[in-house]
């Protein structure tokens, strides 16, 4: 009455039974796993296991993926664990049936003592072998000395600057009180550059910063106009006024304020990489609209210098980036390569074309270079907090 | 070499073919075969899901963490003792309405969705079938480069578990309803305190839960999964040799709750009508 059907059970399963052979022997055509790289240099660690041993070809690995080639030569099944210190498993290889070969791969991150074992019969203890993992995932304290060296390195950075701004300053503003116009025009904007390539670090200082970098347009009501812009504006628009002596003064003493504090400065690796992104920020809000030197026009000596600024942090941070994310410094380095290309293209002698006479064909290549510069720079920050 | 590899076969494939079988017997019995073209997609969906798995973690640099492979082994086993346990009790819902009406009660007691029984098909199969594909595919490379008896050995004993499977079937349909429904439903209790159990191992191994190397015994000599009789005792009932305490705990308070509950006599526990049985073959 119900025979067939009930015969549909068992051959159904047969059949399932049959289909996971045909597939798994079609598959037998793929590359075989001993051949796929792993990362792990010298290819993969082979275990030889018996009843009685458990050999292992090596007995470190560098951190990452580690890949185990255990052979059965013995007569009972037998596993093969990877144990961290306590017997921690870091992975295992169960079911590994006389004669047959199988692959483990761990992925071990930290350097440290490791136990292999081959559990014969599976059972007990195992056979244990002493495993070293070397290098690695930097311990904190490995980044904290990488992250240390880079905001020491970044800080002689800040140092060779200030010092160039200090002394630049003092000329330029000799040249505003003598009333040289032309020569204080000339040094005017290669004064700036050495306050533009540190300005995240200027911008530390609570009005430091606008007293001597505000632009007339942020005026807030009741400021006075002070620094390099209103010196800008005396030399190339209004002329020398009576007060310009005075300013100049002031922008000398709140540049040396500025130098004395930033000696004093303690950035972090963090504050590198806002910074190398706020650089950038600074590039595409001021400098390619033109309206950071909006009277002498010499909106892309800044721009350079905001570019030097922020290849010098990454330049400090590389190290700690190359080891965390190495293609992220690959695109960086493009990116800079590419907006540095645009803006030699506008040099002219030692300095650069005017803003005004910029096509907007250039201006808009500027932005989009500078827009791809900004997308990887603003990842940095991320991989450095890791 | 030959036998080892047979008995993983045997013990892999026994450990999804016998609720499979189990819960093919049932519907059977029960007269609900309709169900049953629920439980094959169940079943082919976990072998092709393992299939492919298996063969982009063997042929490919894709991997799996250790401790992912075990939380989805472990987690689906937990999910698999769900299952189970509900088909436990739905099988004691149904065992005590036979004896007031055969047909129009069970029918609703039966009425069970065919999501369950798919689903139910599919853990039962699934929990394991992704270790079992990674066996498979390097006994498979270890054929074409070496020798192929570690092969040749896992397929004689997945045959032999679909064998055994089968005349467990054929066993079980034999007995009259009552008699089935208590066998099976003691049966399936045992089987999903072992699940428990080892599923529970499978999340200790990867450390998601404490207590990997606090053993409640070892019996590796005494009753080694390495033998026949120790593989089919990990096949059925999933024993394990080394056995961690709180493996031990979850399998003794599975049992010492559900299987009361599921023998418990109901108010009326007239003896199943001779009627009722099913006709000897």
């Amino acid at each position: 009455m119900t025979v067939r059907k009930t015969h549909r059970t068992p051959l159904a399963l047969v059949a399932g039974a049959a289909a996971l052979v045909t597939l798994a022997a079609c598959d037998g055509q793929g590359t075989t796993g001993t051949e796929s790289s792993t990362g792990a240099a010298g290819g993969p660690i082979k275990v030889e296991a018996s009843d009685t041993a458990c050999t292992v070809s090596a007995n470190t690995a560098a951190a990452g993926n580690v890949t185990f080639e255990i052979t059965n030569k013995g007569a009972k099944v037998t596993e093969f664990y990877l144990y961290a210190e306590g017997d921690r498993i870091i992975g295992e290889v169960e079911n590994i049936a006389p004669g047959l070969n199988r692959r483990l791969i761990v992925e071990a991150s930290d350097a440290g003592k490791y136990q292999t074992a081959c559990k014969p019969g599976m059972a007990g203890n195992g056979i244990r072998g002493d495993f070293t993992i070397t290098g690695g995932a930097p311990k904190q304290a490995d980044a904290n000395a990488r992250k240390a060296a880079a905001t020491k390195s970044y800080a002689d950075y800040v140092a060779n600057n200030t010092a160039a701004l200090e002394e630049q300053t003092g000329k330029f503003v000799d040249l505003v009180k003598a009333g040289k116009v032309d020569e204080a025009k000339a040094a005017y904007a290669t004064t700036r550059v050495y306050y533009e390539r540190i300005e995240p670090v200027a911008e530390k200082f609570g009005d430091l910063d606008p007293a001597i970098d505000v632009r007339e347009a942020d005026l807030e009501p009741n400021q006075q106009f002070t620094g390099f812009h209103r010196l800008e504006k005396d030399l190339y628009v209004t002329g020398l006024k009576p007060d310009s002596p005075q300013i100049a003064d002031k922008l000398l003493t709140d540049v040396k304020d500025l130098v004395a504090k930033s000696k004093t400065l303690e950035l972090t690796a963090l504050d590198l990489a806002n910074g190398a992104k706020g650089l950038l920020d600074e590039v595409a809000t001021g400098k390619i609209t033109g309206e950071e030197e909006t009277f002498s026009h010499t909106d892309l000596w800044d721009f350079q210098a905001n570019v030097d600024g922020s290849k010098g942090a990454i330049a400090s941070l590389r190290p700690l980036l190359q080891e965390r994310d190495a293609a992220l410094v690959s695109t960086l380095d493009k990116e800079f390569a590419n907006v540095q290309g645009l803006l030699d293209k506008t040099r002219v002698g030692d300095g650069y074309k005017f803003y005004n006479q910029l096509s907007q064909d250039e201006i808009k290549a500027f932005a989009s270079a500078v827009d791809a510069l900004s997308e990887p720079l603003s990842k940095v920050a991320e991989v450095v907090s890791r | 070499m030959l036998f080892s590899s047979a008995l993983i076969g045997l013990r892999e494939g026994l450990e999804a073919a016998l609720v499979v079988s189990i819960l093919v017997a049932f519907l059977v019995k029960t007269e609900r075969r309709h169900a049953l073209r629920w439980v094959w997609p169940g079943v082919g969906a976990a072998v092709l899901l393992s299939i492919a798995v298996g063969a982009v973690l063997t042929y490919t640099t894709a991997q799996l963490s250790f401790e992912h492979q075990e939380l989805l082994g472990g987690s689906l086993s937990i999910v698999a003792v769900v299952f189970v346990t509900a088909m436990i009790f739905w099988m004691r819902k149904a065992s005590k309405s036979i004896a007031a009406e055969l047909r129009g009660k069970m029918d609703d007691a039966l009425d069970v969705g065919p999501m369950a029984v798919l689903l139910l098909s599919f853990l039962a199969v699934g929990r394991e079938g992704l270790e079992t594909a990674v066996f498979f595919y390097s006994a498979v490379q270890t054929a074409q480069s070496d020798t192929v008896q570690p092969l040749i050995g896992f397929a004689i004993g997945i045959v032999a578990a679909v064998i055994l499977a089968f005349l467990l079937y054929k066993g079980a349909v034999r007995f009259n309803l009552a008699k089935f429904f208590t066998i099976t439903g003691v049966l399936l209790v045992f089987v999903a305190a072992g699940v428990l159990g080892y599923g529970l191992h499978d999340l200790q191994e990867a450390a998601f839960l404490p207590g990997i190397n606090t053993l409640a015994f070892d019996a590796s000599d005494a009753l080694p999964e390495t033998s026949w009789y120790g593989a089919l005792l990990k096949g059925i009932f999933n024993y394990s040799q080394q056995t961690t305490v709180l493996q031990a705990i979850a399998w003794v308070a599975y049992v010492a709750i559900v299987l009361p509950l599921f023998l418990k006599p109901s108010k009326k526990t007239a003896p199943v009508p001779a009627a009722a049985a099913a006709p000897k073959e």
